[in-house]
């Protein structure tokens, strides 16, 4: 779908975008570590705790990360059987509609009990449960409000592009 | 009486709200988010009835919150993280071209059996099985790698779109897939049980398939030609052909094998595959930059976007437990006057007929996990059901008139191919399908002899 870009978009999504490029770098580095782990794993005899929780660490740092971005360029999955048929500015409502009333009350959501649970792992300043394992519980725990914040980032975005495509004349 | 009201209100709602789900898939608005925005609006919906009502529903915004836990688990969750790393592997495969170089390799070895093409097509489809997320990349890459060539070759066009709708489906069947990581997350199951226990009912299902091409040759040549050239091999020809077919089929059966002699858990072996991927795409000088910068984009995106719908499918499975609706379907399905072995072929049926309009990723997500419960409490074994719930989601998807893998192809293939060449050309293959389906819930061994084997 074509969209005319606004003010919020020119910002949010190249940001995204930036954000995004960083994370394939991610992927890269979770296969060298899983790699050396194995490898490890055979010439010591020992796999390491804190390697097996960098690999989940970077993963879940790899989408959390991008699902705002997969909305930015409209990856997400859609069941288009229907939706080929409507036409364009019909597309553009129900974009904005599920935006507004699923999208954004969902982060909405997200965010206010995601901080709580963020807050609470900072405030005790949790740790790795595994002997061996990764300090600073809390950093990976605020991905989820990262997550989230990035989401709702895009999706307002999103929304001010489809405003504009609904109302705005001659673009 | 007031408690019996408060549960069925209860079950009302939970109906309602999958009902709302499926109409509005249909609005073609992501399916991730459909799913996440009806758990928020149905605990509005749960609380205004505890309120105006005076009913306990049991869903407010703390219960929904615990959503906020289960992403948390899957972001530790270290078994998934083989799902981002088989993408990965198999994107690298396909984007470098060693998939294209595997199909001309294989037609040419085949080249003097009439059928040969379509049968080199579906031996890609099986070998690059974990190359895609969902059924419609799989088809497209099928039909842009294999229908041209089939079709310059005077093929039947109603044989060669048959073929690539039914190979296209069958990936996601056959290991290493995303599905079966997924299938055994959300069945609690060790990911390499579930592969192994895939491993005959695929190669049954892609035997049946080349089977059918190789008599359909022999009987009606016209259909599905030889190519042409000179008969025979010399030496150097087919040390060629072997030297480009060998070491991907070895990428993917060390990826396999690895997992069955428990020298590498799924998560390993799919790091160790992606890596593998990697060094033959640069042996075989067939990555630059670009490409791998795209490949790596493609990773991204389709990682985020199964995450989207699993964090979705989440906050919306527990509402939707919250509101009783796993009771509701466990009550009804128990209540079925057919006994056990006819629940399990209703929630195969039911399956199928959701698997017209939805893709594994949401029917893994929401429905699996419903019904699993009840099939393992009548004693079935469950990962011969996941099994067949796998084959019979891939039949779905193969079926007319809405069949997700006849709407992928009709988008990619040339325009003049009608829709209805597309619908005999695959009804043989669900004719196959429901064979296989058949023996394998028959021969139940098919699936659980080899994971029994293992380790």
């Amino acid at each position: 779908m074509d969209l005319p870009s606004t003010w919020l978009s020119r910002i949010v999504d190249p940001a995204l975008s930036r954000i995004a490029q960083g994370v394939s770098v991610i992927w890269v580095i979770l296969m060298a570590v899983i790699v050396i782990n194995v490898t490890a794993r055979y010439l010591f005899e020992q796999g390491r705790i804190e390697f097996e929780e960098l690999q989940w660490h970077l993963y879940s740092m790899g989408f959390m990360l991008t699902i705002g971005y997969a909305l930015v360029v409209d990856a997400h999955i859609r069941v288009d059987v229907f939706h080929e048929r409507l036409s364009h500015r019909a597309r553009l409502w129900i974009d904005f509609y599920g935006l507004l009333f699923f999208v954004v009350p969902f982060c909405l959501v997200m965010l206010w009990y995601g901080w709580d649970f963020f807050i609470y792992s900072f405030n005790i300043g949790e740790i790795s449960a595994s002997p061996g394992g990764l300090p600073f519980r809390w950093f990976i725990k605020s991905f989820v409000v990262i997550g989230f914040a990035l989401l709702l980032l895009a999706a307002l975005s999103r929304l001010s592009r489809l405003y504009a495509g609904l109302f705005t004349r001659g673009t | 009486m007031l408690v019996y009201s408060h549960v069925e209100l209860n079950e009302v709602l939970a109906l309602a709200m999958f009902f709302a789900f499926i109409l509005l898939v249909f609005t073609g608005f992501p399916v991730a988010w459909i799913l996440a925005g009806l758990a928020v609006l149905f605990t509005c919906i749960a609380i205004i009835v505890d309120i105006d009502l005076g009913l306990f529903t049991g869903v407010d915004w703390l219960y929904t919150s615990i959503t906020v836990d289960r992403v948390w688990n899957v972001m530790e969750n270290w078994v998934m993280v083989a799902l981002p790393m088989f993408i990965f592997m198999g994107l690298l495969l396909d984007r470098s071209g060693i998939a294209s170089e595997l199909m001309t390799s294989f037609a040419k070895l085949f080249r003097r059996v009439n059928g040969g093409l379509a049968i080199s097509v579906t031996l890609i489809g099986v070998l690059l099985a974990a190359t895609t997320g969902i059924i419609g990349a799989s088809v497209v890459l099928l039909a842009l790698l294999g229908l041209p060539v089939m079709l310059r070759q005077g093929y039947a066009p109603m044989l060669a779109s048959g073929t690539v709708c039914a190979v296209g489906t069958l990936g996601i069947l056959i290991p290493p897939s995303i599905m079966l990581v997924l299938m055994a997350d959300r069945m609690a199951m060790p990911v390499g049980d579930l592969f192994l226990g895939a491993v005959f009912p695929g190669l049954l299902l892609g035997s049946l398939y080349i089977l059918y091409i190789v008599v359909l040759g022999w009987i009606k040549p016209d259909l599905a030609p030889k190519l042409p050239g000179e008969g025979s091999f010399d030496f150097k020809e087919l040390q060629r052909l072997v030297l480009a077919i060998l070491p991907p089929a070895a990428l993917i059966l060390g990826v396999l094998g690895s997992i069955f002699f428990g020298i590498a858990t799924p998560t390993e072996a799919a790091g160790v595959g992606a890596f593998g991927a990697l060094l033959l795409a640069l042996w075989k000088r067939k990555l630059d930059l670009p490409v791998f910068k795209e490949v790596l984009t493609e990773t991204t995106k389709t990682t985020a976007f199964i995450f989207a719908i699993l964090i979705g499918a989440t906050a919306f499975s527990l509402v939707l437990r919250g509101l009783g609706g796993d009771e509701l379907i466990e009550r009804t399905l128990l209540n079925l006057p057919f006994g056990p072995t006819g629940v399990v072929i209703t929630i195969l049926f039911c399956t199928f007929l959701l698997g017209f309009f939805l893709d594994w990723i949401e029917l893994t997500l929401i429905i699996l996990p419903l019904v699993s419960p009840v099939v393992v409490a009548l004693g079935f074994d469950p990962i011969w059901f996941t099994v067949l719930f796998a084959v019979c989601l891939q039949t779905s998807f193969l079926t007319p008139p809405v069949g997700f893998a006849i709407f992928y192809l009709k988008g990619s293939a040339p325009p003049d191919l009608q829709a209805t060449t597309i619908y005999k050309g695959v009804s043989p293959f669900i004719a196959l399908q429901l064979i296989g389906l058949g023996l394998i819930f028959y021969f139940a061994s098919l699936v659980t002899w080899l994971p029994a084997q293992a380790y």
